[in-house]
């Protein structure tokens, strides 16, 4: 199905492994209304640190719903790396 | 007898668990510990770590999902650091990161579950996917040292009358319509009285107050509740009483005003004597004579004293929680899942997707075979 807009977000991580495990997070879920909207994740063919994020939708507010939502989803990833990534041997501390 | 110790990592004597809650409300992350071996009297689970941030909403409003999620989007990952340093553990001691699959609000449990495919892909640990009712009867039997009760699961989202048979958690009567803690708190909404900490509590509170006995309809059907014709009723009262409308049911025969402390104090009566009716049946189907109670309305005293009458009469205990197990948290889901994990179980990312509906006899009891 061809949609008639579409929107691509490019996603800079610090490292490869940082972007493959932001898909890994974010692609399980299914998107809603599959004959509305299409998601498609995958990482830059150039550049791996990127993760490239791609909607095709029927109208720009369908769009604007599901990148909202993928963004607010990426706090949280992000957030995440910024807290744990590298400090599994770690015993955490009240600062 | 399950074997419970054939996935023990080597060299190793115990585990560890966490687990993340955020169906409701409620965001949850606990940490549990299990020594190897069957869990008994004197081989029980540890909490490490159990802590817990709700979602409160002014009075007369209640919680949305997409509000919901972004109360929990804001939360999950300093609760997950919070319960680390608690617990003094490092990511290299957990055996497992367990988290709510479902049932409940789809928003607030997809925002959890991203934090924890996240953590989980990170420092390489497996996930696995809980059914927070199993969570809820799980701990509760493992905090009470009840062996095979009759479970009655009451909660904002649920109510279920639920016995064991053959690995599985059976379902013997449940709510036809709304949950009986939505029942008490849209009717705390209708009073705008505040749900902090939360509505149920505060009913509890005001029905304490309460003296005059305001007879509503009683919807048993066979093992099976209705609830919403029950609220419809009572707010309609309630209407009436703030607009001082007459009403012949807002006096009682001395000529005494009804206040809204005697609407909870006959909400409660009307609501637990329903309750007490299926679990008294439920209760001669499988011929136990133990009653667990779990879920947010468990920790309610009036219900929890009504139960007790009618187990005595019946020679059998009851079993109930307090607030601590009984409103959701994150160490039941850990306790639940890190059974599971026992057993072998783990769910790959493709398959950690949450949903909404999660029937409680869906799920394999494979850690039980009694």
């Amino acid at each position: 199905m061809s949609f008639k807009y579409s929107l691509n977000l490019q996603i800079p991580f610090e490292n490869s492994k940082q972007s493959a495990i932001a898909q890994g997070s974010l692609a399980p879920d299914p998107i809603l209304k599959p004959n509305e909207i299409s998601v498609i994740y995958s990482i830059n063919s150039k550049n791996p640190n990127i993760l490239e994020v791609k909607f095709s939708g029927d109208s720009d507010r369908v769009i604007r719903v599901a990148a909202n939502n993928v963004i607010e989803n990426l706090k949280t990833i992000i957030e995440c790396m910024d807290e744990f990534d590298g400090k599994k041997n770690i015993i955490f501390i009240q600062e | 007898m399950v074997n419970l110790d054939s996935y023990l990592k080597p060299g190793k004597d115990h585990y560890y668990a966490l687990g993340l809650e955020g169906s409701a409300n409620k965001l949850g992350v606990g940490i549990i510990r299990h020594e190897k071996g069957e869990l008994t009297p004197n081989n029980k689970a540890t909490v490490l770590a159990n802590i817990r941030d709700t979602y409160i909403t002014p009075p007369g409003e209640g919680f949305l999902p997409r509000d919901t999620a972004r109360h929990h989007r804001n939360w999950i990952i300093r609760l997950i650091k919070r319960a680390l340093i608690v617990s003094k553990l490092k990511g290299l001691d957990l055996d497992v990161i367990c988290f709510t699959q479902g049932p409940g609000m789809g928003a607030p449990l997809q925002s959890v579950v991203i934090a924890a495919r996240t953590l989980s892909q990170l420092w390489d640990i497996p996930l696995i996917g809980v059914n927070h009712c199993i969570g809820h009867i799980e701990m509760g039997r493992e905090i009470t040292n009840s062996t095979n009760p009759v479970v009655l699961y009451v909660s904002g989202g649920n109510t279920q009358i639920i016995a064991y048979s053959r690995q599985r958690y059976r379902i013997f009567g449940e709510t036809l319509d709304i949950a009986i803690g939505n029942c008490l708190d849209r009717f705390a909404r209708t009073l705008k009285i505040s749900n902090n900490p939360s509505p149920g509590y505060n009913i509890e509170q005001l029905a304490l107050k309460g003296k005059n006995f305001v007879e509503l309809p009683y919807t048993v059907k066979g093992m099976d509740l209705s609830m919403s014709g029950i609220l419809e009723y009572i707010d309609n009262l309630a209407y009436d009483l703030f607009n001082n409308k007459k009403n012949k049911l807002l006096t009682t025969e001395s000529g005494e005003k009804i206040t809204t402390a005697d609407l909870c104090f006959s909400l409660q009566e009307c609501l637990f004597a329903m309750l007490v009716e299926i679990t008294e049946r439920a209760m001669a189907h499988v011929n136990s004579n133990q009653v667990l109670i779990v879920g947010g309305v468990g920790c309610n005293e009036r219900l929890q004293e009504m139960m007790a009458i009618m187990v005595k009469d019946r020679n059998g205990s009851i079993y109930a929680t307090d607030e601590r197990f009984c409103i959701d948290n994150g160490i039941m889901i850990a306790h639940a899942g890190l059974l599971a994990y026992r057993m072998g179980d783990t769910t790959p990312l493709n398959e950690t997707v949450c949903t909404q509906k999660f029937r409680t006899d869906e799920v394999l009891v494979k850690w039980r075979d009694d």
